[in-house]
């Protein structure tokens, strides 16, 4: 299950999607509490997709490469995904090390060594498929190191930041 | 009848020639520039060449030189580029080379808007009042003593070109010499002619144009009227035939005038004849296209008349296929231009590839284009893509068939004005056939998006799974290395590879 969210024309929508893994092409979702089942039938060209069934509603669209601009025949609306996996403030279960969930650029980093953050505190910005991805804290303490600076590409699993 | 005709043009005229030449039997060649290579033009004729000139379609000495070399009986121009240039006509002429359009003589008096309107008043016809710039670089007293006599406000127009591009209204002095002097540069760029004259703008009116067939026999028959009203950038955007805004009595008298008028210049081959109605319904007229409209599918939807074939006959000597009574006109058509623009961002054009070209289908539904999937739209010529034609039993079936047309229409790598063309059909004023000339300066395009909450929702859940998608989370991950069989054959690898 994967929480999202995604702000269309300024309005914040809280996502959750279940792909279901016994048929290929068909998620459940919970668009701000309310279910969905969605059916994707060009499922093997995640590229090419242009259309979509939401419910029995087929839905012709077109989204721009960074998911930034949808059409749909009632017109033209302004996204954001936020991808709360990537980006959102996870408990504080591991050793403090914040690691690159994917791999990108760096494009801002908030915080330098000695300083003390919150839980869910924006330590830096991972930018990556044209989407930038604040990286929270994942617990409260004092950062103690900063492997990362502004401009530098990480890879998967990179150590960016450790907090103590 | 000619056996190999050459198309003298691009995009959607060309293929729309080329597939009335393969129906009556006749070899087409066309021509096109590198960056047109990917036209449909250039995949359905029977031959193509390529012209590396600047001057690309408009180049007479390299047109000419490939008819002669390929054998072409005849040249059709198309509209734009070589159509409606009379030197052209006669250099054809003098290689023995049909051109498929009016004589040469009378193009030349056509394209003299002055001199066209100057017949015609004298034959007893409204004209709207107007008068020519002296001097080319008339100084500031001349010009506005000239704009005196015509009146405000009044439009600046190309002493060849008319009202398409290159005119300018004007609705106060101050703004005169400045609208002259672009004017002028536009005239000089697009026609090759700086000369200009003043005219006495009509304001609010409606844009009628009568299409005309005349063969060499002098027979001569026109296809209805179109109204061309809805105008951005002196570029109709839809026409429809019949014009709303007419009485049964005022079509006849419509008629009847465009063939006079013909008549007094002798005109041949097909061309518009094009008026003004004030609002005290009073026709004016303005001047005649001596060549094939962008907009001529919606005159022929009505009539049932082929237009390209009748140039063709027309030109190799025949007579027309249909008397005047023989033509019928029947239910109500109407066509949008469809621009590769883009509405949202101040109507820029939007050139690229066509990832997906999907044409609306159906009874009454006409699509003329030089687009299909996996083309390139290049930048280099007019926004034009897709000439979208519908019909109707009477307006409103027209109407909500255009509105279904524009629905079935899929058009993605491009963006373009289909949008704007949805939202136009759908304004009332416009739903009750009521515009006029005034209505796109008071239109605007609503750029806000249908916020209902069942649509955000879906969209909502649309681009979650795209997001998901794209970045392959919704699949289980299976290192590439796996999915390719590689691995297993590599085991099996000869011996000494290793």
């Amino acid at each position: 299950m994967h929480k999202l969210t995604i702000i269309v024309e300024n309005q914040p929508h809280e996502v959750e999607v279940t792909p279901n893994r016994a048929r290929p092409g068909e998620y459940t979702l919970f668009v701000d509490g309310h279910p969905l089942t969605v059916f994707v039938p060009d499922f093997d060209n995640p590229e090419l997709v242009d259309w979509m069934i939401v419910e029995d509603r087929p839905y012709e669209f077109i989204l721009s490469p960074d998911l930034r601009v949808a059409q749909i025949y009632s017109g033209r609306y302004d996204v954001q995904v936020r991808d709360k996996e990537i980006g959102g403030a996870r408990p504080f279960v591991g050793d403090g090390r914040v690691k690159a969930p994917i791999p990108g650029l760096i494009t801002r980093v908030y915080v330098e060594p000695g300083q003390a953050v919150e839980v869910g505190q924006p330590l830096l910005v991972l930018e990556a498929m044209k989407m930038e991805n604040e990286i929270r804290a994942p617990g409260r303490g004092i950062v103690h190191h900063v492997a990362v600076q502004p401009g530098q590409t990480v890879t998967l699993g990179e150590m960016m930041v450790e907090i103590q | 009848m000619f056996k190999k005709i050459l198309i003298a043009n691009r995009g959607e005229i060309a293929t729309r020639i080329i597939r009335t030449c393969r129906e009556m039997g006749i070899w087409s060649v066309a021509l096109y520039t590198p960056t047109d290579r990917d036209s449909l033009h250039v995949r359905l004729a029977d031959e193509a060449h390529m012209i590396h000139t600047p001057n690309r379609y408009g180049d007479a000495d390299e047109v000419l030189a490939i008819a002669k070399a390929v054998g072409a009986e005849a040249i059709h121009p198309g509209y734009g580029f070589l159509a409606e240039e009379a030197d052209f006509a006669e250099r054809c002429a003098a290689e023995g080379i049909v051109f498929i359009g009016p004589p040469p003589a009378v193009i030349r008096t056509l394209r003299n808007k002055m001199l066209t309107m100057e017949m015609v008043k004298r034959a007893g016809y409204r004209v709207p009042v107007y008068a020519e710039l002296p001097d080319a670089y008339a100084d500031e007293a001349t010009l506005q003593q000239t704009a005196a006599q015509v009146g405000y406000p009044l439009v600046v127009k190309s002493a060849r070109g008319g009202r398409g591009r290159g005119a300018r209204v004007v609705m106060h002095p101050d703004k005169l010499a400045d609208a002259v002097r672009s004017a002028r540069r536009e005239a000089q760029l697009i026609y090759g002619d700086d000369h200009l004259y003043l005219e006495r703008a009509i304001a609010p009116s409606h844009y009628l144009t009568v299409q005309i067939l005349a063969d060499v026999h002098g027979n001569i028959v026109h296809l209805g009227e179109r109204e061309g009203s809805l105008l951005r950038h002196n570029q109709k955007l839809i026409e429809e035939s019949p014009s709303p805004a007419l009485t049964d009595a005022q079509r006849e008298e419509l008629w009847t005038a465009a063939i006079d008028i013909a008549r007094l210049f002798n005109f041949q081959n097909t061309g518009a004849v094009e008026f003004l109605m004030d609002t005290a319904g009073h026709f004016h007229f303005t001047e005649i296209k001596a060549r094939i409209q962008i907009e001529h599918g919606v005159s022929e939807m009505v009539s049932g008349v082929d237009i390209v074939r009748e140039q063709i006959r027309i030109a190799a000597g025949e007579p027309l296929l249909r008397t005047q009574e023989q033509i019928r006109l029947q239910g109500w058509a109407m066509h949008c231009r469809i621009n590769a623009e883009d509405p949202w961002n101040d109507y820029l054009p939007s050139p690229g590839r066509l990832t997906r070209f999907r044409l609306p289908q159906g009874p009454d539904v006409r699509v003329d284009t030089y687009g299909y999937a996996g083309c390139a739209i290049p930048e280099r010529f007019d926004p034009l893509l897709a000439n979208l034609i519908v019909k109707g039993d009477d307006r409103a079936m027209c109407l909500s068939r255009m509105r279904r047309a524009l629905m079935e229409f899929r058009i993605v790598g491009v963006q373009t004005n289909a949008p704007l063309h949805k939202q136009l059909i759908q304004h009332p004023i416009f739903v009750a056939g009521t515009y006029d000339t005034n209505f796109m300066a008071r239109f605007r395009f609503d750029v806000s998006a249908n916020t209902n909450a069942e649509t955000c929702r879906d969209l909502v859940a649309i681009v979650a799974v795209a997001y998901l998608m794209r970045r392959r989370l919704d699949r289980p991950v299976i290192p590439p290395r796996f999915q390719s069989g590689w691995h297993r054959s590599a085991r099996r690898l000869p011996a000494r590879w290793t």
